[in-house]
């Protein structure tokens, strides 16, 4: 055996087990992943982050901006953070001219973008307030009782 | 022969201030059925019998009433004068009677395991504790460390005595957030454990293997304080240390006398180990296990047929349109739509006007027929 083990061994060996695994058995047992360098959240040999040479990351980096996690030979994580821009699309060009552009998992390009995009949809405020609640019911009526015993 | 890897040595101040070839345990095979097989085997060998008391549910003279009395035949308690008699005894589903086959204390507690295999797994471990992502796999927190493994020089260890020197120099090597890890996760036990001496659990942090006969032993002491970080002599490598729960990757922190020191310990792939009697490493199964490589290797792609049509597969006999919607595919269908249209012959009305109704003879002759 080699040194340091193959992809193909590290996936078999972690497969069943690895603290990055989340098993639930709801979903049909549903096999999900922490790492963050998953971008599908998905504990599948194409997404895992640790057992790839190469793997591609995007986390929240605090106030509305994004990072990028990718792998050094060594396997150390390096992080380029992008600031929040108006524009999205800055964002994705950013992160597909740093991998794909550069032939690295560009398989990987669509699940990226996706992320980037959901990441910085989730910064986005609200464009309608939400509606007042109008409760019903035993609710409605428990509401009219505080109130009345409030005033008295 | 590819080149030896050079693992770097780092000062007790975090620096890197040599360099040592791997030992070659470090390329035993990874084999994690082994290693659970054997880890499973390990931990029972140090357990303690335990038994119910062979007199439980048979201390009373109960015996059958026999048929006769409309109750069960279960042996009941004689006499009279207290609640207990006449009450069921003896069996398993009785108040107060023995449980369903009595524990014994002649259970098999202890399991044998061939020294060889214990072997395997343990140099198994040892090469699985210098796999970045199995360590990672494993929830240490290695994100801070500079290498895998990370070898600590040994010329500060043997004045190392004191806690507070043994956590700067685990910060210093960046394996102090595994520590907090540690501290963070203590937590209650559940279950009666709480009551026999396993009160909290926590996970594990750092291993640290020193050679006893440079280092000293001075540093085990320095270290056994520190929240989850164990210290072993690289003399005497334990499996339950080296993969707790038979999960590969414990993050292990080498001395770099101990790390010199598994080349004799376990031997090299080409010499016989010194220390263990006929004992020579595991070799691999497959040299490269690197799937990908091999698929794509000149040897393997030299003999392959040649791939079958192109890599996309066309849709057979062309995509289907609609012919009420395609003009195109409707005039290939019918030439004669094209005059048809021109003509208007679609929109255009009877010439004659309305039908003639038929005279009254027709409708007579209808309904007498």
């Amino acid at each position: 055996m080699s040194y340091p083990a193959s992809s193909d061994l590290l996936w078999e060996l972690t497969r069943k087990n690895s603290s990055f695994l989340v098993k639930r058995k709801t979903g049909g047992g549903v096999k999900l992943s922490r790492d963050p360098l998953n971008l599908r959240n998905v504990h599948s040999r194409k997404h895992s982050g640790t057992v790839n040479n190469q793997a591609i990351g995007i986390v929240p980096s605090g106030k509305g901006g994004i990072s990028l996690l990718t792998k050094k030979g060594t396997g150390a994580t390096i992080t380029q953070s992008y600031k929040p821009s108006k524009t999205s699309r800055k964002a994705y060009v950013q992160i597909v001219n740093s991998t794909t552009k550069k032939g690295y998992r560009a398989d990987l390009r669509e699940d990226a973008i996706a992320r980037a995009s959901a990441l910085i949809k989730s910064y986005r405020k609200p464009v309608k307030a939400t509606k007042e609640s109008k409760p019903r019911g035993s609710k409605a009526r428990a509401n009219a009782a505080s109130a009345a015993s409030a005033d008295l | 022969m590819t080149s030896v890897p050079q693992i770097q040595v780092f000062s007790a101040e975090g620096k890197s201030d040599a360099e040592l070839p791997l030992p070659d345990v470090f390329k035993s095979p990874i084999r994690s059925d082994i290693v659970q097989t054997v880890h499973a085997g390990m931990a029972k060998n140090k357990r303690q019998a335990y038994a119910v008391s062979v007199k439980a549910g048979h201390q009373t003279s109960a015996e059958s009433w026999g048929t006769g009395r409309a109750v069960a035949r279960i042996p009941r308690v004689s006499g009279g004068g207290t609640h207990r008699a006449g009450q069921a005894a003896f069996g398993n589903m009785c108040r107060s009677g023995r449980m369903f086959a009595p524990t014994k204390v002649w259970r098999r507690w202890h399991v044998k395991i061939n020294l060889n295999q214990k072997r395997f797994a343990t140099a198994s471990a040892i090469a699985a504790s210098a796999s970045q992502p199995l360590v990672l796999s494993r929830g240490h927190r290695i994100s801070t460390t500079p290498s895998i493994p990370l070898v600590v020089s040994s010329s500060s260890l043997p004045d190392l005595a004191k806690t507070r020197a043994a956590v700067a120099l685990l910060k210093a090597v960046g394996a102090y957030s595994d520590v907090v890890k540690v501290t963070k996760s203590k937590k209650l036990r559940a279950g009666k454990g709480k009551l026999r001496g396993r009160r909290h659990r926590q996970r594990r942090g750092p291993l640290v293997i020193y050679d006893p006969a440079t280092d000293g032993k001075a540093l085990s002491k320095a270290f056994r304080n520190i929240p989850g970080v164990e210290t072993c002599p690289v003399t005497a490598l334990n499996l339950l240390q080296l993969a707790p729960g038979g999960h590969l990757g414990r993050f292990v922190i080498w001395s770099s006398d101990a790390f010199k020191a598994l080349d004799t310990i376990y031997g090299t792939s080409t010499s016989p180990s010194s220390t263990k009697k006929d004992y020579s490493l595991p070799s691999a199964q497959v040299t490269n296990a690197d799937i990908g490589r091999l698929i794509n290797s000149s040897e393997i792609q030299s003999v392959v047929r040649a791939v079958k049509g192109s890599a996309k597969t066309k849709r057979a006999g062309g995509q289907k349109k609609n012919p009420l919607k395609n003009k195109q595919v409707l005039l290939r269908l019918n030439p004669y739509a094209k005059g048809y249209a021109a003509a208007k012959l679609g929109q255009a009305k009877y010439k004659e006007g309305k039908p003639v109704r038929a005279d009254a003879t027709f409708h007579d002759v209808l309904s007498t027929a």
